[in-house]
């Protein structure tokens, strides 16, 4: 959620400036993702407002009540602000079909004059991203990022007055504000009237009933939705809205009375010469008031930290919860906003990050608990202990296949299928690192994998090992049988014990370009070492030999000695060309050459 | 001579996951492990991850074609769940578990995520286990596989399955880093298991795994664990 820091001041005048308030949100509140200077001098935050706290902060006015209470600093409240227009007796009619709408409010407004919106109004749109389009529409979306209710205005002479929200019928359907024709399931809700769908409840509105420049007469729209049925609909219509994001976290039914004064304020500063109807407010089960009991004791034991009831009281105060206390025991009046304080625990949670969770020492319990040993991790890690001992690398390959028994339902990949064997993965990993041996240094390529299969009778842990002569796979279970007791004793056990000097150990990236491997053989004398004959190569070899001189093959003959060196050359920024290492496999030559008795063979 | 190359490479995600094992081992963690295909049930529901709740959407999730119910595991805290709830069948209450192990989120892959990577799980449950004792084992956990000099820092977070819900940075070389969730398990999910909340708490905990390795090893791109490149096994 984007939060402009000039908005916020709207309401907080003593907010802290802009760089203390990434550590007040991180520590205390929500993470604080990135902010960005604005030319008009303003500062806008993306704030990733947690999902138990969408009921409350994803807003303007939440988020400034939010740190006027951590903060403990000043919160002017705007409703006194927002004059409350004359009204006369409506015409409009609103049926609600279905309880999953929650609370509907609606009002006529007659004589409205659509056209560019005061500039304050602008300003606080384009801030956080907003296009002002006009002064009505404009007025919806500011009072959603402003208080948190999603909003909407109808044009009156586009449909007749009666409001009804209702299932859709399978079959209907709209074209949306944004010219996309969606179509309904009959599960979906909707707003309609007599004739026409008019828009998609609290996800979307639509073009039929869309306010224009000639609009006189409009209908605002200020509702509570059921969360699931939300979902639901825009799941199934693939619609994403700020809209959707807040009915589908839940709202509080009581934020629509205010949200329709500051709508209705909002138009009437527009538009003073409006005509305001009463409004009309279908509210069939209003909102409980909950009352939640917690214990200072008990916050303290699941913090692990020792909270005082003195320090609990502060912050109730501090946050305007009404509660009543009796010996550490407390009794508090949630917020209605507040829809996420359901437990004690939540209270535990809201004392615990408003103090600082880096008020809470380190401290280890001893438990008494007899541990025992675990069967599959006991057979995985005598596998790979055997395997590694017997010369083979471990690698781990993708668990998702081209083909297979099993796939998943979709993936961002085209891989859909999970693996039914290990071996056709190792495969592909001994062809690359067959391919790559010179750079290994090795003779031969031996490699394993253990890991999960998934077959249609379920998933089975294998091992698969080979060379690129044979690979062998087997379950497990079956792989463990074969491992010697004897081997368990010497080689498993007492490993669990071993592992130091990990911690200076540094990766090396290997070049993603193509090696080059070339060998060069030279008969010198039967004193010579092959020292001397390595130090001459390694001085003329430049900078580009990755791995090498490798002796790999030495013999005597007729009171000479034959070395066999290997070197590999690889660049980290480019594709070596051939005549390049030529040239130095050249320039080895000459200088070998040049010694008495030397020569390349 | 090319020294005939005796003993095989292990994977680095391997040699931290035993260093990670024996941590926790001797901190009195059980060591267990559960199934990568796994039920709606207990990757989610047993959570308190209800149905048709935005809370699903953190995860993007792998579900299973012409199998209802079943997805790849999201997360191995569903292993932890398994693992308490026998425990509470066989009486070993209190009880601490660890696990290591392969789970899949469908997402675009890059140099940071991958569809499979590796996590590691954690819970301890007793009568005053505290969100104390799990700053305690994490801390020692992150200055084990980092070093000692590393420090841990507890930010507020939201997980269905946990209250509070903490997210836990290290700090390693200077910088903070997110380490992963974690928090004091939900009542909800203690009553799922069998457990009674008003008499037993505890805290658990889901890192993920290959990033650790990452930054202990400088290995610049997550991908590389999984490619089957056996010059990625530099680690002895």
């Amino acid at each position: 959620m984007l939060i402009s820091y000039n908005w916020l001041k709207w309401y907080i005048p003593e907010v802290p400036e802009v760089n203390k308030l990434i550590d007040i949100f991180n520590y205390h509140l929500c993470e604080m993702e990135s902010l960005e200077k604005m030319s008009n001098g303003d500062t806008v935050f993306d704030i990733k407002v947690l999902p138990n706290r969408a009921h409350d902060l994803l807003s303007h006015q939440g988020m400034a009540c939010e740190l006027a209470s951590l903060l403990n600093i000043k919160y002017l409240d705007p409703t006194p602000k927002y004059k409350i227009p004359k009204s006369k007796p409506t015409t409009l009619q609103i049926k609600v079909e279905s309880e999953k709408c929650r609370r509907y409010m609606g009002r006529i407004i007659k004589g409205v004059k659509v056209g560019s919106s005061p500039k304050w109004v602008v300003e606080h749109l384009e801030s956080i991203g907003q296009r002002s389009i006009n002064n009505i529409v404009d007025a919806a979306n500011l009072v959603m990022f402003d208080c948190g209710q999603p909003t909407h205005a109808f044009d009156l002479e586009k449909m007749d007055s009666v409001i009804i929200v209702r299932e859709a019928k399978e079959g209907e359907s709209i074209i949306t504000l944004d010219n996309k024709e969606v179509k309904f399931k009959n599960s979906n809700m909707v707003i309609a009237d007599t004739k026409n769908v008019l828009a998609v409840a609290g996800i979307k509105g639509g073009k039929i009933a869309e306010v224009d420049n000639n609009t006189k007469n409009i209908i605002l729209e200020v509702a509570n939705f059921d969360p699931i049925s939300v979902r639901k609909t825009a799941q199934d219509l693939n619609i994403f809205t700020d809209a959707r994001k807040r009915f589908e976290n839940d709202l509080s039914s009581e934020l629509a009375s205010y949200a329709m004064r500051e709508f209705s304020a909002l138009i009437l500063e527009m538009c003073p010469d409006a005509i305001f109807e009463d409004v009309v407010d279908i509210y069939p089960q209003k909102q409980e008031i909950r009352e939640l009991s917690f214990s200072a004791d008990r916050i303290s034991k699941i913090l692990g930290l020792s909270v005082s009831v003195d320090k609990i009281k502060d912050i109730l105060k501090k946050y305007n919860f009404k509660y009543k206390e009796e010996k550490g025991d407390f009794e508090i009046v949630v917020p209605q906003l507040r829809l996420d304080l359901q437990i004690e625990e939540d209270m535990a949670e809201e004392i615990g990050r408003i103090l600082g969770y880096d008020k809470i020492k380190e401290k280890v319990s001893k438990i008494n608990f007899k541990i025992r040993q675990n069967e599959i991790y006991v057979k995985t890690f005598s596998a790979r202990t055997k395997l590694l001992n017997d010369g083979y690398s471990e690698i781990m390959n993708s668990t998702f296949r081209n083909t297979g028994e099993i796939s998943v339902l979709a993936s961002a990949s085209d891989k859909k299928f999970l693996r039914t064997n290990l071996t056709d993965g190792l495969k592909e990993s001994l062809k690359l690192n067959l391919i790559n041996t010179p750079l290994l240094g090795v003779n031969e390529i031996k490699i394993f994998e253990i890991g999960t299969v998934f077959k249609k009778t379920g998933e089975e842990m294998h091992v698969a090992y080979g060379d690129k002569k044979e690979i062998k796979e087997m379950k497990l279970k079956e792989f463990f049988k074969k491992v010697s007791s004897e081997f368990l004793r010497e080689k498993v056990l007492p490993l669990e014990n071993l592992r130091q000097d990990l911690k200076e150990q540094k990766f090396k990236m290997w070049s993603l370009f193509p090696f080059i491997a070339r060998d060069i053989a030279v008969w010198v004398p039967e004193d010579i070492s092959c020292i001397d004959v390595e130090k001459i190569i390694k001085e003329n070899i430049g900078d580009m030999v990755i791995k090498g001189p490798e002796l790999f093959d030495e013999f005597k003959k007729d009171g000479k000695i034959s070395y066999a060196f290997r070197l590999v050359f690889q660049s980290y920024d480019r594709t070596l060309i051939d005549t390049e290492v030529n040239d130095i496999m050249t320039k080895i030559s000459n200088k070998i050459k040049d010694k008495n008795g030397w020569q390349v063979r | 001579m090319i020294e005939e190359n005796k003993k095989g490479k292990e994977h680095p995600l391997s040699i931290l996951a035993q260093e990670a094992y024996q941590v926790f081992s001797d901190m009195g963690f059980e060591i267990v492990t559960g199934p990568e295909l796994e039920s709606e049930w207990y990757n989610f529901d047993v959570l308190n991850v209800p149905k048709d709740h935005p809370a699903r959407d953190m995860q993007d999730t792998f579900f299973i074609k012409d199998e209802i119910g079943k997805v790849l595991r999201t997360h191995t805290t569903s292993v932890t769940a398994r693992s308490i709830e026998q425990a509470v069948k066989e009486g070993r209450i209190p009880c601490a578990f660890v696990s290591i192990g392969k789970v899949f989120r469908n997402e675009a892959t890059d140099s940071t995520h991958e569809m499979q990577f590796y996590q590691i799980d954690g819970a301890m449950v007793g009568e005053n286990i505290s969100i104390a004792d799990m700053k305690g084992v994490l801390s020692n956990y992150y200055k084990k596989i980092l070093g000692d000099d590393v420090e841990i820092q507890f930010r507020p977070s939201f997980f269905p399955f946990t209250e509070p819900s903490i997210e836990v940075f290290a700090k390693f070389k200077g910088k903070w880093l997110e380490m992963g969730g974690s928090g004091m398990l939900h009542p909800n999910v203690l009553r799922n298991l069998g457990l009674d909340p008003a008499k037993v708490q505890g805290f658990a905990f889901g890192h993920g795994f290959d990033r650790p390795a990452m930054i202990k090893w400088k290995i610049p791109d997550v991908r590389l664990f999984y490619q089957g490149d056996i010059r990625l096994n530099q680690f002895n």
